[in-house]
């Protein structure tokens, strides 16, 4: 049966692509299911629960080991962390501090690598697409999925970080880098500000997961690559001999978020993160969609 | 009709040409926005003089902005360990490319903030109260001002290492070395944080100095410098800028002033005139030394005269024991407070970067030894300066070639 398909692919592409057939007044109610299917797959699936466990053990490490081992002025990310015993909050700074150069972008990897290889690859990409449902609809609830797996997994980061935190430590004032001290709810609105700028930040990634993820059938293959690309990418962005290329760098205004947490905000590096990650995500959802839709599905 | 439109974006070529388009737009934004950066805009002429005037008049009542300070001087193997780009250490800030913001609200108050990619070093006046304040060490310090001494620079105070960091007081210390050694021109406009400025050029005369020119872009309407630039001879970059990414000339707020220790963090008192960091000692200016020394030490003095005057100075006791020892004694004696190890690595960079000053003696051991009928010692240079470290405990520097200190050091 598979033969027989694959023999001719050309001519199914007109036939699974347009969706003409469909009645506009289902359209709606179609996509919501569309959505709500992909999100069971995504967030039942056990391989992404155990990933988001890992996700939720770091910021848990990070409170007791703060707790337990009394002060840490001074070591790695000693910023943050020393400052975790006074406040609850930077529990879930620190977390996203540690997590956003490897673990959050595996996460964000593994799910847009997966997003159109790996139905390509236990075969219901076809199934998917004789549904009939259009390409670019296909692409667009995948990459919406990505998205609010995206932001699932770093409010979830936030969430357990800060309730560990305060459970631990307590709240009070917090202190902002340039010193200066603010209420505990507008660090909570800062640190809300610094989970939205990630989002951003990982969206763009996620775009160009879900790109590399329609060149291949091999979702592992997928998000290898990806994850590879935002490793190197780091690595460029610190030799600092490379300083020309760092503002085009995917992963350069990463540690930007550091200045919502000044006082008083700077906008300069944070505004120029958005436009680079906009025009990564542009560029990449892009070359995504024009990808798939001239793609022979044989799978 | 419609059949047509659909089978057509069904083509591969026809759908690539959709990224193939944003990817164009994105390049060419990217390319307009850096032409227009380069834009010259059109001003009624000024001649030198002129501008000098309007420079000395200026009377901005309060500004705030971005200051982006980049330096490429072509130091050896210093960039990775003096802390890049995330270093949040006014010491760092003699290599790389560095971010601060500066608040100016009149004579009293004022503040620079340096930052770091997650950490912040803040030096704040507040009428007679300086506060210098470290986030990566969670550490502040007050110095009381003498009351009267409301026209001192604050920012040079406290931490040398910010003393031209600012425009304003990097110009001030470029103009107050003209003399007749130097040729003052005007050399049209530029456009600096999307003002309007006069370029005014600076060069010296003797062509023994390694420094080519220094650029001060002037704005037109304040009168104030939002650039400086210094170029290394017959280079087409400049070797060292500091100038406004973004600027606004309203005053800023009063909040933006205030500071006191978080709870928490270690507070030092200090009372100006001793006690200095150890940024102080350091040849970051060699040119226009002008640091209060720490106690004990004798007077510096200058040899020869304008640009390719050469600073003789003796080191601190301590530090002029360490030199005379070598190699990795010497980086190990030079970092007793530092539990890092100073050998050179990526991992290390960190480590150097958030510690207190910067490792002065792992820098010394990996300098080249240079030696000539006036003893032995190490050399640093760079596109700008030249400096000479002997083994007797003299640094020598200035914006000359080593044959020169070479020369100084034999007298």
């Amino acid at each position: 049966m598979s033969a027989a398909e694959a023999s001719s692919p050309a001519t199914m592409v007109p036939a699974v692509g347009t969706g003409q057939r469909q009645p506009p007044a289902t359209s709606r109610r179609l996509s919501t299911r569309f959505l709500r299917s992909e999100l069971k797959l995504i967030f039942g699936r056990r391989r992404n629960i155990a990933g988001m466990a890992v996700l939720a053990a770091v910021p848990i490490i990070i409170a007791f080991a703060v707790r337990y081992s009394g002060s840490r002025r001074g070591g790695g990310d000693g910023g943050f962390l020393s400052q975790a015993t006074n406040n609850g909050l930077f529990v879930g700074l620190a977390a996203l501090t540690v997590e956003l150069p490897l673990f959050l972008p595996l996460a964000v990897a593994a799910i847009s690598g997966d997003a159109v290889a790996g139905e390509a690859n236990v075969g219901t990409l076809r199934y998917l697409l004789a549904r009939p449902v259009q390409r670019t609809r296909l692409l667009a609830v995948k990459y919406l999925g990505v998205l609010i797996f995206t932001v699932a997994a770093v409010l979830l980061i936030a969430v357990v970080g800060v309730g560990f935190g305060l459970a631990l430590f307590g709240a009070g004032p917090v202190t902002l880098l340039s010193g200066t001290q603010v209420s505990t709810a507008v660090g909570l609105w800062r640190l809300l500000l610094v989970c939205g700028y990630i989002v951003v930040c990982l969206a763009a990634f996620g775009a160009i997961g879900l790109f590399v993820s329609t060149l291949t059938e091999q979702p592992i293959g997928a998000t290898i690559g990806v994850v590879g690309l935002a490793v190197i990418s780091q690595i460029l962005d610190s030799v600092s001999q490379l300083s020309a290329i760092h503002p085009y760098l995917p992963t350069h205004y990463w540690l930007s978020f550091g200045d919502l947490l000044r006082d008083p905000i700077a906008t300069d590096q944070i505004s120029h993160g958005i436009v680079s990650a906009v025009v990564y995500g542009v560029i990449f959802l892009a070359a995504a969609w024009a990808r798939f839709g001239a793609k022979d599905i044989t799978s | 009709m419609t059949e047509s439109r659909t089978s057509l974006i069904h083509r591969p070529a026809v759908r690539w040409a959709v990224p193939g388009a944003v990817v164009a737009i994105a390049l060419g934004a990217a390319a307009f926005s850096a032409v227009t950066a380069d834009a010259s805009p059109t001003l009624p002429p000024r001649n030198a003089a002129e501008l000098l005037v309007d420079v000395q008049s200026a009377a901005v009542t309060g500004m705030s902005g971005t200051v982006v300070q980049d330096a490429a001087l072509g130091l050896p193997e210093l960039p990775v360990h003096i802390g890049g780009q995330g270093s949040s250490n006014f010491s760092a800030l003699v290599s790389g490319t560095h971010t601060l913001r500066v608040w100016y609200a009149g004579a009293d108050q004022q503040r620079i903030a340096l930052l770091g990619t997650l950490g912040e070093s803040d030096v704040v006046r507040n009428g007679s109260d300086v506060w210098t304040w470290a986030s990566d060490n969670n550490a502040a310090t007050h110095y009381q001002l003498p009351t009267g001494s409301g026209d001192t620079a604050p920012a040079e105070r406290p931490d040398s290492g910010a003393a031209a960091m600012t425009p304003q007081q990097a110009a001030d210390a470029a103009l107050a070395a003209i003399d007749p050694t130097t040729t003052v021109t005007t050399d049209g406009t530029a456009e600096v944080a999307g003002r309007s400025a006069y370029e005014l050029v600076l060069g010296p005369k003797d062509t023994a100095s390694l420094i080519g020119q220094v650029r001060i872009a002037i704005d037109a309407e304040q009168h104030i410098p939002l650039r400086v630039q210094v170029f290394a001879k017959d280079a087409p970059t400049p070797a060292f800028q500091v100038g406004f990414s973004q600027v606004s000339f309203d005053v800023p707020g009063a909040e933006n002033f205030q500071f006191s220790p978080p709870p928490g963090a270690s507070v030092t008192e200090s009372t100006l005139g001793g006690g200095d960091s150890a940024a102080a000692t350091e040849p970051t200016e060699p040119v226009m030394p002008k640091t209060a020394r720490p106690a004990g030490v004798d007077e510096p003095k200058i040899v020869g005269t304008g640009w390719t005057s050469v600073l003789v100075a003796s080191m601190p006791t301590t530090s002029a024991s360490q030199t005379s020892a070598s190699g990795t004694a010497t980086a190990d004696a030079a970092a007793p407070d530092s539990s890092a190890p100073s050998v050179t690595g990526p991992d290390n960079a960190g480590a150097a970067g958030r510690s207190g000053s910067v490792d002065v003696g792992a820098i010394l051991g990996s300098l080249p030894v240079v030696n000539g009928n006036w003893g032995t010692g190490r050399l640093l240079q760079s596109t700008l300066f030249s400096v000479l470290i002997t083994d007797d405990g003299r640094i020598i520097a200035g914006a000359v070639a080593p044959e020169l200190l070479y020369q100084a050091a034999g007298q």
